[in-house]
């Protein structure tokens, strides 16, 4: 589904990540843990094709495409939805409007509104513009439905667990599990809650601008509980020397 | 109320204080000529909110140049609402004479002055106490012989505890592209009144306007004060006075501004708040393109106690060589009041716009998705029929986007 090859991305001039390599599979879920810092938005902007993160070397493919210099919203058509971390507010644009939209220009259709419904999106938040005073929890909330609304074969979740309370967490972890049935997923994630919901068949570890392990996730879900990142960093330096 | 008319005629070579000088004698007054009601008003007037089709259904008035061309009460508020010339009310009433000309001055400047020596517009329209009218009342002024400077001078009173809303169109038939439309505007809302005022201005290049607004709000009066303009303007000025004299008196004004072309525009809005607990909220969303240039002012003070009052301008440059100028102040004369400002001038954010093509959506859709918010109508309180008319309005206007 997602193959990454040795891919090298910088803003600003600044390398951000460098010789990463990954690939997801058709209907795999993988989780990427990181500290802050460490690259994973990076990585997740670099999917989705945001215009500052400009790759140097290495390719993105999906579906067997070369998407690597395809603009985002051609990307979004192929298939890849996102999940944003800190999204910005679109003042003037309602969220049933923008929800509308997705849903392919017609009214919301049955599978949208039980989507709003299972998320909890009141009518009051679907006609507030997007993001726009929402709290923490109702930006994920309303982040996810936007992106299960377009029925991705991929999603990116970029900390779809980072600020918000455990209702809302169970809210969003039961929806995603539902949803991402069969579907192939990369979740981003530095403390894990998610995965009390989703369960990933293979977990990344990116420090400093790349991936350092990959392996059974419960097992390095497991170890970064236990030991945390500073771990990781010696278990890396062991494997090199 | 008796002018002065030396006075005024002193007052017809002083420019206003604000905005582009303009020679009144580049102008024509076009008084005379008779006119017949023609189907093409019917397009012009649509454009900017008024239907006339339906002018036997809803309370209308139509005045092409100074003509008062066609003018309704809806059967069913005939005992509820009055519409007459301003001429006709005040032959009716001598009362009335209290009322006009005393929310603004008509030695203020040149337009003002040349109003009242020769205008011969306007409406009285008066809704009765406790009358509550939920269907709009429509009015529309059209400009029709070129090179005309039209007049008008209407009179809104809302008495005690009526309820209305009106919706009024102005702009230019394409017959008079170029022309000076001068609109006193004097509304009273009285105690407990409420009123949703909304107004559309569509004009052209050539053509320059200068709208004289006065407002008086009495106790627990709410005025909500709309205004929208699409398109060119050759030149635009006013500055609406509102005055809260009652308690609790709530006064939201709102504009919507799409402006292009080489357009010249100073649009401002002021209050008084010299009741207690007076509420004002003047908030301005404007997109600016090509060459346009707007200067948007608020002012508020605030006299009474526990007085509230914001002012907010959100500005969308669309070009290089447009220009948006945010000037707030902010007067407050009591303790107990809270005063505040924001504006924020900027592009269309890439970060919106990256968003939004998140979701599937191209650049170019992206961008027009974002313009068009900044003209969304939420914050103009409009009932559900009224509101359609105005975004079709403004759909219209916004072909491109």
């Amino acid at each position: 589904m997602l193959e990454i090859e040795n891919l090298h991305v910088e803003v600003g001039g600044k390398l951000l990540l460098k010789e990463v390599s990954l690939e997801i599979g058709e209907g795999e879920i993988h989780v990427l843990f990181g500290p802050n810092g460490s690259g994973k938005t990076s990585l997740a902007m670099a999917i989705i094709g945001h215009p500052k993160y400009k790759v140097i070397e290495g390719k993105i493919r999906f579906k067997g495409v070369d998407i690597t210099e395809k603009p985002t919203y051609e990307r979004v058509r192929l298939g890849i939805g996102m999940v944003f971390q800190n999204p910005p507010k679109i003042y003037g644009v309602r969220l049933k409007d923008l929800l509308n939209r997705l849903a392919g220009g017609r009214e919301l259709g049955d599978g949208v509104l039980k989507l709003i419904d299972n998320l909890n999106i009141t009518e009051d938040l679907l006609n507030r513009y997007v993001n726009a005073g929402f709290s923490g929890g109702e930006v994920k909330r309303c982040e996810i439905a936007q992106a299960l609304a377009m029925n991705p074969d991929l999603l990116i979740l970029d900390e779809p667990d980072s600020g918000v309370d455990l209702e809302n967490l169970e809210l969003v972890g039961r929806e995603l599990g539902k949803h991402l049935e069969g579907k192939s997923a990369l979740i981003i994630t530095h403390h894990g809650y998610i995965l009390r919901y989703l369960k990933p068949v293979k977990a990344h570890v990116m420090l400093r601008g790349t991936i350092i392990c990959s392996g059974n996730p419960d097992k390095i879900f497991e170890r970064i509980m236990k030991d945390g990142y500073r771990w990781c960093e010696k278990c890396s330096l062991m494997r090199r020397s | 109320m008796q002018l002065d008319e030396e006075k005024l005629r002193e007052a017809l070579e002083k420019p206003a204080s604000l905005g582009l000088d303009l020679d009144l004698q580049e102008f024509r007054l076009a008084a005379g000529q008779k006119l017949e009601y023609r189907e093409d008003f019917d397009q012009a007037s649509f454009e900017v909110g008024v239907d006339l089709r339906r002018r036997k259904e809803l309370t209308t008035f139509l005045q092409v140049d100074h003509q008062a061309l066609y003018k309704a009460v809806q059967k069913q508020f005939k005992d509820d609402i009055e519409l007459m010339t301003l001429e006709e009310a005040l032959g009716k009433y001598r009362w009335l004479e209290e009322y006009v000309w005393k929310l603004r001055s008509p030695y203020e400047d040149k337009y003002s002055a040349f109003n009242a020596l020769y205008g011969r517009g306007g409406y009285f329209l008066r809704i009765l106490e406790g009358r509550r009218i939920h269907l709009p009342i429509q009015t529309c002024f059209l400009a029709y012989s070129p090179e005309i400077i039209q007049n008008v001078h209407n009179v809104i009173m809302v008495e005690p505890r009526a309820e209305a809303y009106i919706i009024t169109g102005c702009t230019a038939h394409k017959k008079a592209p170029k022309g000076l439309h001068i609109g006193v505007t004097e509304i009273y809302v009285k105690r407990s009144a409420r009123l949703n005022y909304t107004m559309i201005h569509r004009w052209g290049p050539s053509f320059h306007v200068r709208p004289r607004t006065g407002i008086l709000l009495e106790d627990d009066a709410e005025l909500v004060y709309n205004y929208i303009i699409l398109g060119a303007v050759a030149s635009f000025q006013s500055q609406p006075a509102a005055r809260l004299l009652g308690e609790n008196a709530t006064l939201s004004m709102n504009n919507i501004v799409y402006l292009d072309g080489s357009s010249d525009m100073d649009l401002g809005g002021e209050a008084l708040i010299k009741g207690r607990n007076g509420r004002v909220e003047l908030i301005t969303n404007a997109v600016v393109a090509d060459n346009a240039r707007l200067i948007n002012r608020g002012r508020i003070v605030c006299e009474g106690d526990d007085g509230r009052g914001h002012i907010s301008c959100r500005g969308l440059m669309l070009s290089d060589g447009a220009e948006i100028s945010a000037i707030p102040c902010l007067v407050s004369k009591r303790m107990s009041s809270e005063l505040t400002h924001e504006a924020a001038i900027g592009r269309v954010s890439e970060d919106q716009l990256f968003y939004l093509m998140s979701r599937g959506i191209s650049r170019e859709e992206a961008e027009s998705l974002i313009v068009r918010g900044f003209l969304d109508t939420a914050s103009m309180r409009l009932p559900e029929h009224l509101d359609r008319g105005v975004k079709r309005v403004i759909d219209l206007a916004m072909k491109g986007f």
